[in-house]
């Protein structure tokens, strides 16, 4: 719950209109991203990004499954959100859900591409291990520990850093078994492979408030949005999903120019988180 | 199965009497009021305080005391297998109580009324002695929330497999199905505030089973205050007394 005077959202307004925003960026100005990774042993893979005073933790969990029968070549993948109550009361119970489920299924658009697979950020042929028998599933859990606006956007990039850091074990499938049967498959706990993680793409979240759109908003700013737009663009500057949350309408031409705003803005996105995950990458390893 | 080897070592290299390591940290979530992390061994929690604040649910509001109410949640990826269970399970409701009861016992409630306080404890990682790490990641948050108490509480398990008394059980060692006894203290007052058992046991070995755990308790509060001294330190410093 955000209680702004109406003094308060005045100044929010006017700062934005005149481009310096009240903690003192600009309107296309990300806060400092901080990544960390290898935070959860359990899992295959883990991050935990911090985004000014919003911060989620997103792990990766590889289990055995079988293809779905119209994709027998493809692995399986699902985005799950949970938002903990310790990052706003309200969550308490159930009270939580219906931001969780928008949360998941705008991450599922944003990262997974269509039904079959197609332009997912992910390369699901590689999670196939027999075909239509064996295949990775990939059990994405994302946890919203602290909020205070824009968790999308640190979802999506917490999502990137946890399955660079993720390690599938190696699996050897004992060739003499009969065809019709389900293939015995032997899991290495010594030989990992990492994922290819170039294509996974950044979300920008693209927030309208009154005549300007800003990225990365606070949940203040959050609370005097007219509509917002999310935007997934991969490294070759393409759009990989869309989403647009909030009651008003806008033009057609404002939208074209977000996503030109959120494609110029995803680049130093995009070259900040991977430094970012390189640097926490190298700090988990100096430590193990 | 042998959870303690003819050498007097445990499944993870602990001697019978050795707690896992601890961690804290206070005010890890910066919108809450008062909150804190604390990690036994694997075991990681968070918990967070929000409050005293108004009452939510008017029918709740008590006109002499405050009305303290918490949530303990896990996370999907907390477990060794991921978790499908839905929320609010009949374990997490259980717990929930527990913290709650524990929490309210050393809150000095008669000095916040109608007013409410909410403690929410997240479990990210869990590896044997949640409750106890949630009731010590509670007591730091509420201290750092700056809510009156009548002494902090500290949480530790043990139990007794193979003839050993062990002290704060690990996942495997929580799951082989011997008495798993945790006590919560109030080390400044020395009561016990908070006693649980599952299984059987003998009278005589009960007895230094729960003084086994007591001891324990004693150790976390003695961290918990180094931990909370340290952290007043630093405010001190910042403000620049």
């Amino acid at each position: 719950m955000v209680g702004l005077s109406l003094g308060e959202q005045t100044f929010i307004k006017g700062g934005i209109d005149q481009d310096l925003r009240t903690d003192g960026r600009k309107r296309l100005t990300y806060r400092p991203i901080f990544v960390e990774t290898g935070i959860i042993p359990q899992a295959s893979g883990s991050a935990r990004v911090k985004l000014g005073a919003t911060d989620v933790i997103a792990s990766v969990k590889a289990e055995l499954g079988k293809p779905n029968p119209s994709y027998p070549d493809k692995g399986k993948v699902s985005i799950y959100v949970d938002c903990s109550p310790t990052a706003e009361p309200s969550f308490e119970g159930r009270g939580g859900e219906e931001l969780s489920t928008e949360l998941s299924s705008a991450l599922e658009r944003c990262l997974l591409g269509g039904k079959s697979g197609a332009g997912a950020g992910i390369d699901l042929s590689s999670l196939c291990i027999v075909r239509g028998k064996v295949c990775w599933d990939l059990y994405i859990d994302g946890l919203v520990v602290s909020s205070d606006g824009n968790v999308l956007d640190a979802l999506g990039a917490a999502i990137k850093a946890a399955l660079s850091d993720t390690a599938i074990p190696k699996v050897q499938v004992s060739a003499n078994a009969p065809s019709d049967e389900q293939p015995e498959v032997d899991v290495s706990d010594e030989e990992f492979l990492q994922f290819d993680t170039s294509g996974v793409p950044v979300i920008v979240t693209l927030t309208k408030v009154g005549g300007h759109y800003i990225v990365d908003a606070t949940t203040e700013e959050e609370s005097q949005m007219s509509s917002a737009v999310s935007v997934s663009i991969n490294r070759l500057g393409r759009i990989c999903g869309l989403t647009k949350r909030g009651g008003a309408g806008l033009h057609p031409t404002v939208i074209l120019d977000m996503i030109s705003a959120a494609k110029h803005v995803s680049e130093q996105l995009m070259n900040k988180l991977d430094s970012e995950i390189a640097a926490a990458e190298a700090c988990d390893e100096m430590e193990s | 199965m042998e959870f303690v080897n003819p050498e007097g070592l445990r499944l993870d290299g602990r001697r019978p009497m050795e707690m896992r390591q601890l961690r804290a940290e206070i005010g890890v979530v910066s919108k809450a009021d008062g909150s804190a992390v604390f990690e036994m061994g694997n075991t990681k929690v968070i918990a967070a305080v929000y409050g005293p604040r108004e009452v939510q649910n008017r029918s709740q509001q008590s006109n002499d005391q405050a009305l303290v109410r918490c949530e303990y949640s896990m996370a999907n990826f907390s477990t060794g297998d991921r978790m499908r269970k839905p929320k609010g399970d009949r374990r997490s409701t259980e717990i929930s109580m527990v913290i709650r009861q524990t929490m309210e016992a050393c809150i000095l409630t008669h000095l916040m009324p109608r007013s409410q306080i909410d403690i929410f404890v997240q479990v990210l990682q869990a590896d044997g002695g949640t409750r106890s790490a949630c009731i010590n990641a509670a007591t730091l948050a509420l201290a750092d929330a700056g809510i009156p108490m009548t002494d902090i509480v500290t949480s530790c398990s043990a139990g007794f497999l193979n003839g050993t008394p062990l002290l704060d059980l690990n996942y495997v060692e929580d799951s082989a199905g011997g008495p798993d006894v945790t006590v919560g203290i109030l080390p400044k007052l020395d009561k016990v505030t908070l006693l649980q058992m599952d299984s059987k046991l003998q009278m005589e070995t009960f007895e230094t089973v729960m003084q086994l755990a007591t001891e324990g308790c004693k150790a976390v509060a003695s961290y918990i205050r180094e931990v909370l001294l340290e952290n007043t330190k630093q405010l001190e410093s910042r403000r620049g007394v």
